[in-house]
């Protein structure tokens, strides 16, 4: 439970003859990890296996299948399972129905597209055509002279053209336009003119009639366009409809044709025989071994080979279901190594723990839990799930300290807090005993002294297990140096100041020079493991101040939670307080206008006081694991275990 | 500076004022210091993210680093003012 799955790492050889009966006998069993087979320059025995023949079959037909699912946006990750399919009638129908289907989305898609451009070319003549609306001269007037020239164009302002012309002007347009026909001789000179005044010319456009008329009739064109173009997506989407089951089905079992076809380039082979190495979970070795002796009739090799080095096993979670989903977090930060300790099962209990701490309300948990089970419906993929599961756990814990704290959106509930109090006394409503900030932040600190030793510790026993011989030794003393040293400051303390809550030492003997009994253990401990750190490496003892920095950092489950209650009460304070109760005494209309105000107020100030707490709370107590619970022991970067197969969702053989 | 006026309230008065002040610097200014440090990890962060969308948990996670300053000054306002 608090390993990764112990594995085991097997050599399998056989004739090339019976590899497709092996490979599949592996994918369908989903368990055997590759290990990819990298060729060396120097032994030229063994190479790189070829793909199976229906390789490329398989792959062209993926990428049809592919190209119809980008076409209808369908994601089979976002996909229900309705019914599982048959394999042999999805074969069967890839023959038959496939090419229907592909030829039906191809030419749908097709003249989608052609419509799209002619949409667009309308759009574009009605955009050229605009600024000649403005103009009361039908098109064909514009041109075919042989004595004249017409200017057209933007200009930035009206202006006098002192040879004989005739001239229309409009500001109506943006950019102001202008047409200005004159004889030919004049062409040059009134060409400078409107230069000088901006002139920017644009071509008339090749149509007759009025621009108006014109324009009217391009955008209708577009518009109409656009209904078959609506039309051709309705179409689609029936595609859609129709055929999502087999879609995804063909796209799951060509996905694994093509995967096993291309298993050999992972195996090494010489002339006759293939040879592969990987690994297999020790619980299910031994019923793969029984199966590939069975379909190969006894032609196979399998040797299990000696694990050297940890750093190579690729690493599967083995945790119970309900912290399976906190597995997300570790991945986040790092997969264990193979042999060290998996700290899921830890994450997941007190993750939540800290996160009831820091949001101990029950309004804002019981949101926080509708919104975790209802976004499941709408986030399909696997990471997401996870994550709504950890957020509803977490927001269960903080109903459950939400009635201990006595909290639903910043209100008291009806009783007493039964462990600390965190009624602020904002607005004057507090009742009780006001909040208890120095004993919630005692405990803070304990909690976050017991959750560093319980790592210490954990780091003793993965030294043990990760290292050999005298560096195990050292790890090992230098792990409980930094615990005396924790202690030994804890102690010192302890003998010197009273703390409420904690144990008061004031009161041992003294020995020497005012140190008490506790005190001088305190010293003897510091000193002790200041020298086991420095045995190890001396340079981590400038790391000492850590240990205070990292104890102190607790703090924030309490004080991250006192903030939550703050805004909470100051929203509740002025929304009710300050603007609805007032003016409930006498209602008048300004007063009703108060009165949505101040539930609006109250709305938005509760909702972004549940994003903040949901951004707080997860943030903080995640943090408080990855910086200060897992620097004390944990190594990381264990490979994924990645099983050659697939879980098959849509079909069955 | 004792002044003659001065009576037993006033002085406690003052102090809870002072106190008072004391949090809300100690808070204030941690937040100024929390912000500089998080300027420059997050706007690698968002840089890195475009990159590779996979890092975001990680690169959020280094994001909030920095606020156990604001957490530190938070706990010596309360400890001021409790």
């Amino acid at each position: 439970m608090l390993r990764p799955e112990r594995m085991r790492r097997l050599l399998i050889a056989a004739p090339k003859g019976e590899i497709d009966a092996i490979v599949r006998e592996l994918y369908r069993h989903n368990v055997y990890h590759i290990e990819d087979f990298v060729p060396e320059s120097s032994s030229e025995a063994l190479s790189i296996g070829y793909p199976l023949p229906e390789a490329s079959d398989a792959a062209s037909a993926l990428t049809k299948v592919r190209a119809i699912e980008n076409a209808c946006g369908i994601d089979p990750e976002n996909v229900d399972v309705k019914t599982k399919l048959p394999a042999s009638k999805v074969r069967e129908m890839i023959r038959t129905d496939l090419p229907v289907i592909q030829k039906e989305a191809e030419d749908l898609v097709g003249s989608r597209s052609r419509l799209e451009t002619r949409q667009k070319e309308h759009e574009q003549r009605a955009r050229e055509l605009e600024p000649f609306a403005a103009v009361p001269l039908d098109l064909e007037f514009y041109r075919g002279y042989a004595r004249f020239t017409v200017f057209t164009g933007h200009i930035t302002r009206d202006v006098d053209i002192d040879v004989p012309n005739e001239k229309y002007f409009s500001d109506k347009v943006a950019g102001n336009m202008v047409v200005v026909v004159v004889q030919n001789e004049h062409r040059e000179q009134v060409e400078r003119t409107l230069l000088n005044a901006g002139f920017q010319a644009i071509p008339v456009p090749e149509e007759t009639g009025a621009p108006a008329d014109c324009m009217k009739a391009h955008l209708e064109e577009a518009r109409r366009i656009e209904d078959e173009i609506a039309a051709i997506n309705g179409k689609i989407a029936g595609i859609r409809e129709r055929h999502t089951d087999f879609l995804v089905a063909c796209d799951e079992l060509l996905t694994a044709d093509v995967e096993r076809a291309q298993a050999p380039l992972r195996f090494a082979t010489t002339e006759e025989t293939f040879i592969t190495e990987g690994w297999v979970p020790e619980d299910r070795a031994d019923r793969i071994q029984d199966a590939l002796g069975r379909v190969t009739g006894g032609r196979i090799y399998i040797e299990e080979l000696d694990i050297d080095d940890d750093t190579v096993v690729p690493v599967e979670y083995e945790n119970p279901s309900f912290a399976s989903p906190t597995q997300m977090l570790m991945d986040i930060y790092a997969r264990p190594r193979y042999s060290e300790l998996d700290p899921t099962l830890m994450v997941a209990i007190v993750f939540p723990i800290f996160f009831g701490l820091i949001l101990g309300d029950v309004g804002y948990g019981a949101v926080l839990l509708a919104l975790s089970l209802g976004l499941r419906k709408f986030l399909k993929g696997e990471g997401g799930r996870a994550l709504l599961k950890v957020l509803s756990y977490a927001s269960i814990s903080s109903i459950v300290f939400g009635v201990l704290y006595s909290e639903a959106f910043g209100f008291a509930l009806p009783w007493d807090a039964m462990i600390f109090s965190r009624h602020l006394n904002i607005g004057g409503a507090a009742g009780g005993h006001g909040p208890q900030v120095v004993e919630l932040m005692i405990v803070a600190l304990w909690i976050g002294i017991l959750h560093i030793t319980l790592g210490r510790i954990l780091g003793i026993i993965n030294a043990r297990s990760l290292y050999h011989g005298k560096h195990a030794t050292k790890a090992v003393i230098s792990h409980a140096g930094w615990l005396g040293i924790m202690w030994g400051i804890l102690l010192i303390i302890w003998s010197f100041f009273p703390i409420p809550m904690m144990p008061d030492l004031t009161g041992l003997p003294i020995i020497a020079m005012g140190f008490g009994v506790a005190a001088v253990i305190g010293v003897v401990l510091l000193v002790a493991g200041i020298i086991g750190i420095a045995q190890e490496n001396p340079l981590e003892v400038v790391e000492l101040p850590t240990i205070i920095s990292h104890v102190l950092s607790y703090a924030r489950l309490t004080a991250v939670g006192l903030s939550s209650v703050a805004i909470a009460m100051v929203v509740n304070y002025i929304s009710i307080g300050m603007m609805i109760e007032p003016q409930l005494e006498a209602i008048t209309l300004t007063g009703v206008i108060f009165i949505v105000l101040g539930i609006l107020v109250f709305l938005l100030g509760h909702v972004l006081n549940t994003a903040l707490g949901l951004l707080g709370g997860g943030l903080h107590s995640i943090r408080l694991h990855y910086v200060e619970f897992f620097t004390k022991f944990y190594k990381g970067g264990g490979k994924k275990y990645n099983p050659f197969g697939m879980k098959s969702k849509f079909t069955e053989e | 500076m004792v002044d003659v006026g001065t009576t037993l309230e006033m002085v406690q008065a003052s102090q809870a004022g002072m106190s008072a002040l004391g949090a809300g610097l100690a808070v204030g200014l941690t937040g100024i210091g929390a912000g500089i440090a998080e300027m420059a990890i997050g706007s690698a962060a968002v840089g890195a993210t475009a990159e590779n969308r996979d890092v975001f948990g990680l690169v959020l996670l280094l994001t909030v680093i920095p606020e156990t300053i604001v957490i530190f000054g938070l706990v010596v306002a309360l400890l001021l003012l409790f």
